[in-house]
């Protein structure tokens, strides 16, 4: 079977700072892959570099056998790759539904002198794009903040909406940067079910950037580990808990945070 | 939103009948008023909606104008088929402008748009065997199947025209056109990992808000008879940002409200015309400071306060 995610060699350099070295990754359909590492080892990079938000130095990227590494970040996300962000990537000024409905857009296409005439064509496509959007606001618990605005909410429920942003565009390959950071010890659980109801119930293949041990744990069926650009280790979370790199990396790090 | 339909189709039927029982200054007046609303309105959706500075938005009234009338002049295509062809014109060398302009950000894209304004200058200066140079150029009147159109059709063409701008711009900001532009402003990063071209939006912001600029320029060489370059420079940029500014950014309400309010700010200010930039930019920039939401914000909040007066009344009442 084709990998619905394969990332071969992949390189990203800034400048002279090298954040990803030779990378390779695959995923298969459905799968829940997690990818952990210490802060700085080039996880959101890798991220960025699949979305084309960041030029790559080196390698490809290849989305169920098509290589998708020259296409503009646009194109990426129509092909079937969406993300969540660590930091949320709010349209702040704009309602929650209107956040929903840009992740709704591209189903819903409206020919421009339709929208700037309101004809009926136009009027249908926005009520279709509108009951589409509340439907994913209602599986995400959001209908309550529907009419607000995105700058407005708290950081919790402006992570399920980002979340929700990103569904509404329904993608094959979903890629979640840090999606419980933030959050307290009980959204974080509900995040996790959502987060593998979805990938069983749409067949959505997720791959999940966590800082949380537990929560990857918990949710992951594989997990890459990286450091300083490199994966370190791959295997079942069981597997990568009792791993020496692994151990050695993250005390490491913690060394580090006692120091610093 | 129906509510609003109805009431641009009340303010054009006042306007209408007030306009006829006016003398022929004021509504030469309000013409010009509505002129500037239609600039007003295509540039808050490049700059209030799709977040790009553009300095350049009276050049692209120079296209409509220069472009509408010398389709009239030279190849005797009528007035009302030439605006709209002045506003394909404006937009198609919006489009052409908003390639490159979509690439730039901040300073750097208010310098190509300011470069543009001087090259339009310039093109009009140097090609003076068509556009009359810096002496300008005279009109013909506006005929209508060979009958010249009177004083007060010209205005109702121009309400005509201001009123459709109005409705087509709510129409587009409301639809997933809106949602993109504002999208495009908000975070260009997030917009694109949800399959929107960032470069295509902000290309047809450009093209979208030359087109408005076109059929204001052309509506401005019929309605005054006379195209003077020197109103399509710097000055007028400035006091098109001015209009969005005081207004409110990003809303064709606050288009409309600062557009209006300004227009009627030369007739006051005639004693002190020399004047007249110095004064833009000090009120440009008190509001920038004090007032970033326009005046609309402040026609919002009264709004939202007798709607809150109105609902505890009624509970009181209950």
């Amino acid at each position: 079977m084709t990998d619905r995610l394969a990332v071969e060699n992949l390189s990203v350099r800034f400048g002279g700072v090298i954040a990803v070295r030779d990378l390779s990754l695959r995923v298969a359909p459905g799968e829940i892959r997690g990818l952990i590492g210490p802060n700085g080892a080039g996880k959101t990079t890798v991220i960025n570099a699949i979305t084309g938000a960041v030029r790559m130095s080196a390698g490809r990227i290849l989305l169920d056998g098509e290589d998708v590494s020259a296409l503009p970040a646009h194109a990426i996300s129509r092909r079937g790759i969406g993300r969540t962000f660590q930091h949320v990537e709010p349209f702040g000024e704009l309602t929650v539904l209107d956040n929903t409905l840009l992740g709704v857009g591209r189903h819903a296409p409206v020919p421009f002198a339709h929208a700037a005439l309101a004809t009926p064509l136009a009027r249908a496509r926005e009520h279709d794009a509108v009951r589409d959007a509340t439907a994913v606001l209602e599986r995400f618990d959001l209908l309550p903040y529907r009419d607000t605005r995105a700058s407005e909410l708290p950081f919790g429920v402006l992570k399920r909406m980002d979340l929700a942003r990103a569904l509404a565009a329904r993608p094959k390959l979903l890629l979640m940067d840090e999606p419980t950071s933030g959050m307290s010890e009980s959204e974080a659980d509900r995040a996790i079910a959502a987060a593998r109801a979805l990938a069983e119930s749409q067949g959505i293949t997720l791959l999940v950037i966590e800082h949380n041990m537990r929560v990857m744990m918990a949710l992951a069926h594989t997990v890459t580990v990286m450091q300083e650009g490199r994966v370190i280790a791959a295997g079942s979370p069981a597997e990568i808990q009792r791993n020496r790199a692994v151990i050695d990396a993250y005390l490491g790090e913690e060394t580090a945070d006692a120091v610093g | 939103m129906r509510s609003r339909t109805w009431l641009i189709t009340a303010s054009v039927a006042m306007l209408a009948v007030a306009a006829s029982q006016l003398g022929s200054y004021p509504v030469y007046l309000m013409s010009l008023a509505m002129i500037n609303i239609i600039a007003a309105v295509g540039l808050n959706i490049v700059t209030g909606n799709s977040g790009q500075i553009s300095l350049c938005h009276s050049s692209f009234m120079a296209i409509g104008a220069y472009g509408s009338a010398l389709m009239t002049a030279k190849l005797g295509i009528p007035f009302w088929l030439s605006i709209p062809l002045g506003a394909l014109l404006a937009a198609g060398v919006g489009a052409l402008l908003g390639a490159p302009a979509s690439r730039l950000r901040g300073i750097y894209l208010a310098l190509a748009t300011l470069g543009f304004l001087q090259i339009v200058q310039v093109a009009i200066e140097e090609l003076a065997d068509v556009t009359g140079g810096v002496r300008g150029l005279t009109i013909p009147k506006a005929e209508w199947f060979g009958v010249r159109v009177s004083e007060y059709a010209r205005f109702v063409i121009v309400l005509a025209c201001c009123a459709f701008a109005i409705w087509t711009a709510r129409n587009l900001l409301a639809s997933r056109v809106g949602r993109e532009l504002n999208a495009v402003r908000l975070s260009p990063h997030a917009t694109q990992a949800l399959g929107v071209s960032v470069n295509r939006v902000r290309l047809a912001a450009f093209a979208l808000s030359a087109a408005y600029a076109g059929v204001a320029g052309g509506l401005q060489a019929i309605v005054v008879g006379f195209i003077d370059p020197v109103e399509f420079g710097v000055s007028a940029a400035l006091r098109q940002i001015t209009f969005i500014v005081v207004g409110g950014m990003g809303s064709v309400g606050g288009s409309v409200l600062g557009a209006a309010v300004l227009s009627a700010l030369p007739e006051v200010l005639r004693p002190v015309k020399e004047y007249s930039d110095v004064i833009y930019t000090v009120i440009l920039l008190a509001f920038l400071i004090f007032m970033p939401h326009g005046l609309i914000a402040v026609w919002h909040a009264a709004m939202r306060r007798i709607r809150a007066r109105t609902i505890s009344a009624s509970t009181v009442e209950a």
